[in-house]
């Protein structure tokens, strides 16, 4: 580690977990897409359903674009939208458009997953700060802001309609998809490896590119928290579903 | 939509100490259901990643027959980062605490125990343009300490004229407050803190008001001298030993987290009491009921003064910054908000400390 300035050298152990991290994020960002594109078949609303077609269409750029920097620098990202994790959010959130419901799909993909992306995003482009790689990552943070701002309007509006009706709602789903990403961001994975990362689990080599699981997690945990707080869940309400997920 | 914000009098502003409160609080709201409990180690890795927020509402009745309503909201500064390395943090964590206060539209809301500090009673910072007023709650917290030591001197038959008081953390805001109070009421005044240039500046104007004065960096240097001892400092005091002490010492021990150790020594045990704490005669309420796990006392009741401040600031429709900055505790600020309290049925605390009652 260049000790002068905090910008960790590059080793090979660098290298994988960067890689890893792209292949997470591109593994990822299919799954938002492929979410958005399932639901422009669950709602009536047209000018919604455009807008959830140009949601899947941004978030395929995203992958383009994390997919056109590996093969720049020669970087084996493994895609793989199959692995336990990602496999099982995907299925959740099919539930719920299958039901259909199109509130409980905002809430898993513009709420859970996009407050995890913006948070993870923005750490590791902070850590990879003085790469391209990075500047990447922390422009698509900033861009999918975007998905949350859009969906507190919406959910504040639902919670006037029906308080008590859309926080068992919120609630339901925190249990069934936040407890997939729980496991996920564990320190360690809690259901096996995620079949995303090419060697053992990249948690344990963060530290060569100046990052650590403890943070990359509370960092996503904070801004989920403020989100619910945003869109009007009482904080005794979401910090009880926090201590409820597996650790 | 149920506002929460509708009828939000107070907001109490805090942290807490242990780590073993906290997991029993966190393992609290974990469903029965789940079979483990999440051990202490696998809380700490995520609670100070908790964004403030209120977690309980708060009714304190008044002997006058009122109830104020009011919201604990936690920081969720974690007992390890009471220090400097995690100043930046810490006043971060206290503004997004003040900013729930605002869009509570609590009247009032104060900053307890170490949370004034992190911000050095600069509640001025918090306002912003919300009509939420801010006070540190020191005023109270300083005049539950005063009185508590008067009435330990009448349980113990000794003048208080003839004693030596030695404040530990006596160029602090809740410390000068204690000095400003018994300069003119008792023999000797013995100043420490570890700034030599502060306390040496207290003792000068003490002396240049005729008031006899010792100061010291070095507690040790003092104890021996001191009658009656008050801790009121902002981290632990490594080098108190107990063995210098008189052996009718009166302690009061009011820093949070404590400042002294707690295996005292047998004898001192009955002498020892929890400062700054105050009795709610009319009793209060948690909803949902985190008593026993976060503010548990051995006497049903018991509130930080800094805290109780808020409410009987509240009880008496004063939304106002009564307590800020630092140093600027009068005694006849201290007198007022003593009568108030006492209108309400709010008073010093009885004695006690971690290990019994002793009132
Ligand atoms: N019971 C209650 O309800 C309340 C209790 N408190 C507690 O009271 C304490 C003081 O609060 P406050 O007056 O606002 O804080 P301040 O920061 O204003 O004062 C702290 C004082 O302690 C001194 N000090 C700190 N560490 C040491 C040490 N190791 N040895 C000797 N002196 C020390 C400081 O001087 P220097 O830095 O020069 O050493 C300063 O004089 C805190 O622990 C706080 O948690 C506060 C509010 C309410
Ligand atoms: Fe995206
Ligand atoms: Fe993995």
């Amino acid at each position: 580690m260049n000790t002068t300035t905090l910008t960790p050298e590059k080793t090979e152990i660098y290298w994988d977990v960067v890689t890893d991290m792209l292949s997470q994020a591109i593994t990822g960002e299919l799954v938002g897409m492929s979410n958005f594109a399932t639901l422009t078949g669950t709602i009536d609303d047209v000018h919604e359903k455009m807008e959830c077609a140009e949601h899947a269409n941004c978030e395929r750029g995203h992958a383009e674009g994390f997919i056109h920097l590996a093969k720049k620098y020669k970087l084996p990202v493994n895609i793989n939208m199959d692995g336990y994790y990602w496999k099982n959010v995907r299925e959740c959130f099919l539930r719920w458009a299958n039901k259909p419901d199109f509130i409980g799909c905002i809430i898993i993909q513009e709420v859970i997953l996009e407050c995890f992306a913006v948070s993870m995003y923005k750490d590791v482009g902070n850590a990879l700060e003085d790469h391209e790689i990075g500047q990447l990552f922390l422009c698509i943070s900033k861009e999918e802001e975007e998905h949350i701002e859009h969906s507190i309007d919406i959910l504040q509006a639902e919670l006037d309609k029906d308080y008590a009706g859309f926080i068992q709602k919120v609630e339901d789903i925190h249990n069934d998809c936040m407890t997939i990403l729980a496991e996920w961001s564990a320190t360690v994975d809690l259901k096996g490896h995620c079949g995303v990362c090419r060697g053992e689990c990249m948690k344990n080599s963060l530290y060569a590119a100046g990052m650590d699981i403890k943070s990359l997690r509370g960092n996503a945990i904070n801004l989920y928290l403020k989100t619910l707080d945003r869109i009007g869940i009482p904080g005794t309400k979401s910090l009880q579903w926090i201590a409820n997920l597996p650790m | 939509m149920d506002s929460e914000s509708s009828n939000v009098a107070f907001a109490l502003i805090g942290h807490q100490d242990s780590w073993q409160k906290i997991s029993g609080f966190v393992n609290l709201l974990r469903n029965t259901s789940q079979e483990a409990e999440i051990e202490k180690q696998k809380i700490a890795e995520v609670y100070s990643y908790f964004p403030p927020c209120a977690i309980f509402d708060i009714d304190v009745r008044s002997i006058t027959g009122i109830t104020a309503k009011g919201k604990y909201i936690e920081t969720f500064i974690s007992p390890d980062e009471l220090t400097l390395k995690h100043w930046k943090n810490n006043i971060s964590k206290v503004k997004q605490a003040a900013d729930c206060a605002s869009n509570l539209q609590a009247g009032i809301a104060t900053l307890g125990g170490f949370t004034s500090i992190v911000l050095e009673g600069r509640v001025d910072m918090l306002n912003g343009n919300s009509k939420t007023c801010f006070t540190t709650g020191n005023t109270l917290t300083a005049a539950f300490i005063v009185k508590a030591i008067e009435k330990a001197c009448k349980h113990f038959n000794k003048e208080l004229k003839d004693q030596n008081i030695l404040i530990i953390g006596s160029t602090g805001d809740i410390g000068s407050a204690c000095v400003k109070y018994f300069s003119a009421k008792v023999n000797t005044l013995l100043l420490c803190a570890r700034q030599q240039n502060l306390l040496y500046q207290q003792q000068k104007e003490l002396l240049e008001n005729n008031i006899s004065a010792k100061e010291s960096a070095d507690v040790t240097t003092l104890l021996p001298e001191a009658d009656i001892i008050i801790a009121i400092a902002s981290s632990i005091i490594e080098n108190f030993d107990p063995a210098l002490c008189k052996k009718d010492v009166i302690i009061c021990d009011a820093g949070y987290p404590k400042n002294l150790i707690d295996n005292l020594s047998e004898d001192l045990n009955e002498r020892l009491f929890c400062g700054g704490m105050g009795i709610v005669n009319g009793g209060y309420d948690f909803t949902p009921s985190f008593h026993h796990q976060l503010y548990n006392f051995p006497i049903p009741n018991i509130g930080h003064g800094c805290l109780l401040e808020a409410v009987v600031l509240s009880f008496e429709n004063k939304n106002i910054a009564y307590s800020t900055g630092k140093g600027n505790i009068s005694p006849e600020k201290i007198e007022q908000m003593y009568d108030m309290a006492q209108k309400h049925g709010i008073r010093e605390a009885p004695f006690f400390n971690t290990l019994r009652v002793w009132d």
